[in-house]
């Protein structure tokens, strides 16, 4: 069973603000809950208070603006993102990234800026959301700030999120969009499963960048590469960003040698 | 806290602990109990059920969240003794063994068919991927429903009746 804990439906943003701000490491965010709640129940974490922003005032912000670029707020799932075929369109690593994220049942409540904030190193949004160069919206009482995705993670499960902030959206700069892209993520079985390994590549006209889930505490985005570089370059430079570990899913060997593999099938399949 | 609920078409209010899931909620304080808990985590999909049109893990729902929500469970699917066609489906295809996984199946089959009433081999698959079944090996049941949708050329392989 569940530890006991208050529930609040806060209907404003500012009302959410208020209850994070009063400072109690106990109050937790609830948004789609398929990483807080197995958490709960597992004992790792006993909160005071719950705040389900699912019913929150704008925070299911999902837009495209020629301008600002893409807008996620944290109540927008998973599947959203997967059946918005405009989006999907201009921002296809988005999409390749969100169909690997566990299973069809889950992506109807996890939520894309849930997975972020969760921070696993294997998170399958994060690899996207780096290639993409999105930018996070941290907002508490005492204001708003903005923090590239790349400074965002800090360690296993870690990020720069303060207790009384919330990621109020996530963007995506418009220049991002219209790449070509993919993500190759092994897992130990077909279905749902976390990655071993997870490279996505997005490539633009002049340039292209590659991130890496499951293979460092934090998922890794390499330096931009040139449109022309070789592929066994562009690997190598993949694998002097990573450190991946040895655990019970698969050696260090065997991670690396698989980012290798799929930089290089990534690379072909855009170049084709 | 008091929450309200409908579920199958019928409309339940009971008094409820804020940690309580929806899958307890539905088995122990309405007493449907088609619902199975396998796992209690996210892992299994025993738990499915179509929460305002959308196939959810009721152990990863708050009944609290699902206050004021549409909720349907296999209970919903027979209707005066007669199975629904899907579970007709299920039965003739042998689609069910030990049928602890059957509930969960049912509702993410359900919830597929309703955005897709002709779906391929691929987007079944995909929509029972969270839905473990550990006896008839999946073959069964996409077959079960490449036939309810009118699209199985062949005789399934291991079709026993
Ligand atoms: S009981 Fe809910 S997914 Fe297993
Ligand atoms: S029939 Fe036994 S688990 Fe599926």
């Amino acid at each position: 069973m569940l530890c006991e804990f208050d529930y609040l439906e806060p209907t404003t943003l500012a009302d959410v603000l208020e209850i994070l701000g009063q400072g109690d490491a106990g109050v937790r965010i609830l948004a789609g809950g398929t990483d807080l709640l197995v958490n709960i129940r597992a004992g790792l974490i006993t909160p005071k208070a719950l705040v389900n922003i699912k019913k929150t005032a704008g925070l299911d912000t999902f837009a495209f603006h020629p301008d600002r670029g893409l807008e996620i707020g944290p109540a927008v799932t998973i599947n959203q993102l997967i059946t918005n075929t405009e989006i999907a369109r201009r921002y296809p690593l988005l999409e390749q990234c969100a169909e690997m994220l566990a299973s069809y049942q889950l992506r109807n409540r996890a939520t894309v800026i849930g997975n972020i904030v969760n921070a696993s190193p294997s998170a399958d949004m994060a690899p996207a959301l780096l290639c993409y160069r999105a930018k996070l919206t941290l907002t508490s009482k005492r204001g708003s700030r903005k923090v590239g995705i790349a400074e965002f993670f800090t360690g296993v499960k870690k990020t720069v999120l303060a207790a009384d902030e919330i990621v109020e959206k996530i963007t995506i700069p418009a220049s991002e969009a219209d790449g070509k892209g993919g993500y190759a993520k092994l897992k130990r079985i077909k279905g749902h499963d976390l990655g071993i390994v997870g490279v996505a590549l997005h490539k633009k006209q002049d340039y292209i960048r590659i991130a890496v889930s499951a293979s460092a505490p934090t998922p890794i985005l390499a330096p931009d590469f040139q449109a022309k570089d070789s592929p066994d370059y562009i690997a190598e430079q993949v694998l002097a960003a990573i450190k991946p570990i040895d655990d019970i899913r698969s050696s260090r060997e065997y991670r690396r040698f698989m980012a290798s593999v799929f930089v290089k099938r990534l690379l072909e399949e855009v170049r084709a | 806290m008091k929450i309200t609920l409908t579920v199958n078409d019928q409309v339940y209010t009971r008094e409820c602990a804020p940690s309580k899931n929806l899958l307890h909620f539905l088995r122990e304080d309405i007493g449907l109990t088609g619902t199975k808990e396998g796992c209690g985590a996210g892992e299994c999909g025993a738990c499915t059920v179509i929460m305002d049109g959308k196939a959810v893990n009721a152990c990863l729902v708050l009944a609290a969240e699902a206050n004021g929500a549409q909720i349907r469970t296999v209970e919903g699917e027979a209707k005066d003794g007669i199975l629904s066609p899907l579970q007709q489906k299920f039965m003739e295809h042998h689609a069910v063994q030990c049928g602890f996984c059957t509930p969960g199946m049912l509702m993410s089959l359900r919830e597929l068919l309703e955005r897709n009433a002709k779906p391929g081999e691929h987007e079944i698959k995909q929509a029972i991927e969270g839905n473990f079944c550990r006896c008839t090996g999946y073959q069964q049941i996409i077959e079960a429903v490449l036939d309810l949708t009118g699209q199985l050329e062949h005789k399934g392989e291991l079709r026993h009746v």
